[in-house]
């Protein structure tokens, strides 16, 4: 199975919304698509799902030209929305048959994610009576109750508290060991690090990096070193002209340009005999180059 | 085909299911119990002293005016009983007072001009008509046997006038019943199709569209939605026409409830081009309102949105009635075929008897042809708007939108 997108561009108006993208994705896992506000990750999403119509290129899901026929894709939406007046249970049954599933089979889909998701009881109530959070797990149920091999997740961990993201969290790892392929978009840089084996970033409709995750970060030289001691060591570090980013309780974290000069820095605490409880040396963090890629293009 | 079943089933039974509908339909099913029942309700609240068949009515000719025929009156079979005596204006107060007569006239005479002065105990009663008729009909006719004249004479002196008014064109039906059918006809239509607006709204603004969208296709949303709509309002009808029906059977009086009903010659066909014409008729406005529906992302903006449709609609319906006030004309053939106002007219212009087969099929002929084009503008539309949020849509939004790939 695979999905590949070949130089795909959308315009609207004179606004080119998407420029020229080409993504492929071959194996199960989780893609990340990144991106600041309106750099395109939305009309991606809906060109792929084929909600809208691409002006040019080619999108391929097992071989198979990608429109809103040929595909059963889940899709966890951005903006998040659900029936307000309408039983929890009749609102997801809708959205079973219309991905094509028999009441039988949607019943038990139903059941099955209803007890993963931990909203059982919620089923028989109206959707204006949940929390947000629950809202959002019952919106995750519509994306999954028909077993797509893809599925697209737009932000799935915004709005939720930290019990409801790590039940999320452990959904997504049990779909990617079923073989399941994940399209992820989110703004915050650790859960994409956390779960994606390749990324995308886009500004203003272009690709600014793309390709694994892994292979761009080793690119890139250590850039910070992380240092946790029981004294302040602050006149030490000016000394070798080095740049606190953040000190909190003798925890500091510092610029560095090579991991000479965190060499350096921890030849000197030894030497004034300071007690070190934490010394890392730390490559740029997607957040870095997310920011660094951006930077660069504006 | 499937999926438009499972869209209009789900929006059927949610339209079913919403506390509006049902309280609506319940209050609209009270007023027209209600309405059955006004001449009941009234005769409850009705004065006491208001006169009724075998009221007391004691009648005072000082001058013998009358000269004492006044008890002719109670040959008349006017249902009162007229008694005559010489009473003065305080002894005929209170015999009404001590409730022994209900009502009391004192006839007097002034130059030429004779008054009856009608005593009651309600400011607000009027002397019968009946009554005053028969007053003058019996002084008219003491007048006229002191002439000596023969009854032939007499006849062609007094002959009774009627009015009848005749039309160009032979009418059938009452076309009060017509207007209040007309008026039924296009509430039933504008009410529901304004529903396919506010429920796409609701899901445009509530989010949902996203997650819909990627389930099935904008115009399979657009059909089911309209359908499940329709047979909502459809079943909301038949209830109120059920509830009338069983209301007029149990309220009104049976010979008057016959009359009406012959009156308004409504055959089976008449009821068969009602209904195609609602179906139609709705489906027309449904879809412009499925248009403006998806234009909007703000609820307080679906108003505005709507204003334009609403004065289409009000239009076609005022043109519609061209048909109850002028039957024949140019006004009333294009009420009759214009799309907006046919399905308002002519169900009941062939009610009336004035509309042949021809111009029956050119009408729904039009209409039909005008329901493909503007479902193709509306689900082109619809499919383009309804994931764009932002400022109000202009028209030339609306064309862009239209020419949108």
């Amino acid at each position: 199975m695979s999905l590949i997108l070949k130089n795909v561009s959308k315009k609207f108006g004179y606004k080119l919304a998407v420029d020229n993208l080409s993504l492929t994705f071959t194996k199960p896992g989780v893609y990340g698509l990144l991106g600041t506000n309106g750099a395109g990750k939305t009309t991606t999403i809906r060109m792929l799902l084929g909600i809208i119509n691409k002006d040019k290129g080619q999108i391929t899901w097992n071989n198979k030209e990608v429109n809103r026929k040929s595909v059963n894709f889940g899709y966890l939406p951005e903006e998040r929305g659900i029936y307000p007046k309408t039983i929890i249970k009749n609102q997801l049954m809708y959205f079973a048959k219309l991905k094509g599933m028999s009441k039988l089979k949607a019943e038990e889909a139903i059941k099955y994610w209803a007890k993963i998701l931990e909203v059982e009881e919620y089923l028989d109530m109206t959707a204006e009576k949940l929390s947000k959070g629950n809202q959002q797990k019952i919106q995750f149920m519509t994306a999954l109750l028909h077993d797509p091999e893809l599925i697209v997740l737009d932000e799935p961990f915004s709005g939720l508290d930290p019990v409801n993201t790590e039940i999320i969290k452990n959904i997504i790892i049990d779909l990617v060991q079923k073989g399941k392929y994940i399209i992820m978009s989110a703004h915050q840089m650790l859960t994409i690090e956390e779960f994606c084996s390749d990324i995308l970033i886009l500004n203003k409709g272009k690709t600014i990096l793309q390709g694994n995750l892994k292979e761009i970060k080793n690119t890139y030289k250590a850039n910070r070193l992380e240092i946790d001691v029981n004294q302040d060591i602050s006149k030490i570090i000016k000394d070798l002209k080095l740049e606190i980013e953040i000190v909190k309780n003798n925890q500091y974290k510092i610029r560095i340009n090579n991991e000479e000069q965190a060499h350096k820095l921890l030849t000197k605490v030894m030497e004034n005999k300071i007690k070190v409880n934490k010394f890392e040396i730390q490559k740029p963090t997607l957040n870095d180059i997310f920011i660094e890629k951006v930077g660069e293009t504006k | 085909m499937k999926d438009i079943l499972t869209v209009s089933e789900f929006t059927l039974k949610e339209m079913l299911r919403r506390k509006s509908f049902i309280i609506s339909t319940i209050i609209m099913m009270i007023l027209i119990v209600l309405g059955f029942n006004i001449p009941n309700i009234i005769k409850i609240f009705s004065n006491d002293n208001e006169l009724y068949a075998g009221s007391k009515i004691l009648v005072t000719d000082n001058d013998n005016i009358f000269e004492g025929k006044l008890e002719n009156l109670n040959k008349e079979e006017l249902g009162y009983n007229i008694m005559v005596k010489n009473s003065s204006f305080k002894e005929i107060k209170k015999n009404i007072e001590n409730n022994k007569i209900e009502a009391g006239i004192i006839v007097e005479k002034n130059d030429n001009t004779i008054n009856f002065r009608y005593i009651v105990n309600d400011t607000m009663a009027m002397m019968p008509e009946d009554l005053s008729k028969a007053l003058e009909d019996l002084y008219t006719n003491i007048q006229i046997s002191k002439l000596n004249l023969r009854e032939e004479q007499i006849k062609q002196i007094t002959p009774e006038f009627t009015t009848v008014v005749e039309q160009t064109e032979e009418v059938k039906g009452n076309t009060l019943v017509i207007t209040l059918l007309s008026c039924l006809l296009f509430y039933a239509i504008y009410f529901c199709a304004y529903q396919v607006s506010s429920s796409i709204t609701t899901e445009k603004t509530s989010k949902i569209m996203e997650t819909l969208v990627t389930s099935t296709s904008p115009r399979t949303i657009v059909i089911g939605k309209t359908i499940g709509i329709g047979l909502g309002g459809l079943i909301q009808m038949v209830i109120l026409l059920l509830t009338a029906v069983l209301s007029a059977n149990l309220f009104l009086d049976k010979a008057a409830l016959k009359l009406v009903l012959t009156s308004t010659q409504i055959s089976p066909i008449n009821a068969i081009l009602m209904f195609i014409f609602f179906i139609l008729g709705y489906y027309l406005f449904a879809l412009i309102y499925a248009l403006t529906g998806s234009t909007v992302s703000k609820p307080e903006d679906i108003q505005a949105a709507n204003t334009p449709v609403a004065f289409i609609a009000i239009a076609g319906f005022y043109l519609s009635q061209s048909i109850i006030s002028t039957p024949v004309g140019g006004l009333t053939t294009l009420a009759c075929l214009c799309p907006i106002s046919s399905p308002f007219a002519m169900p009941f212009r062939v009610m009336m008897g004035l509309s042949s087969w021809q111009e029956i099929i050119l009408s729904l002929i039009i209409l039909i042809i005008t329901i493909l084009i503007v479902a193709h503008i509306a689900i082109k539309i619809y499919s383009n708007a309804i994931l764009n949020y932002g400022a109000k849509t202009s028209f030339k939004d609306l064309i862009k939108l239209y020419k949108a790939k």
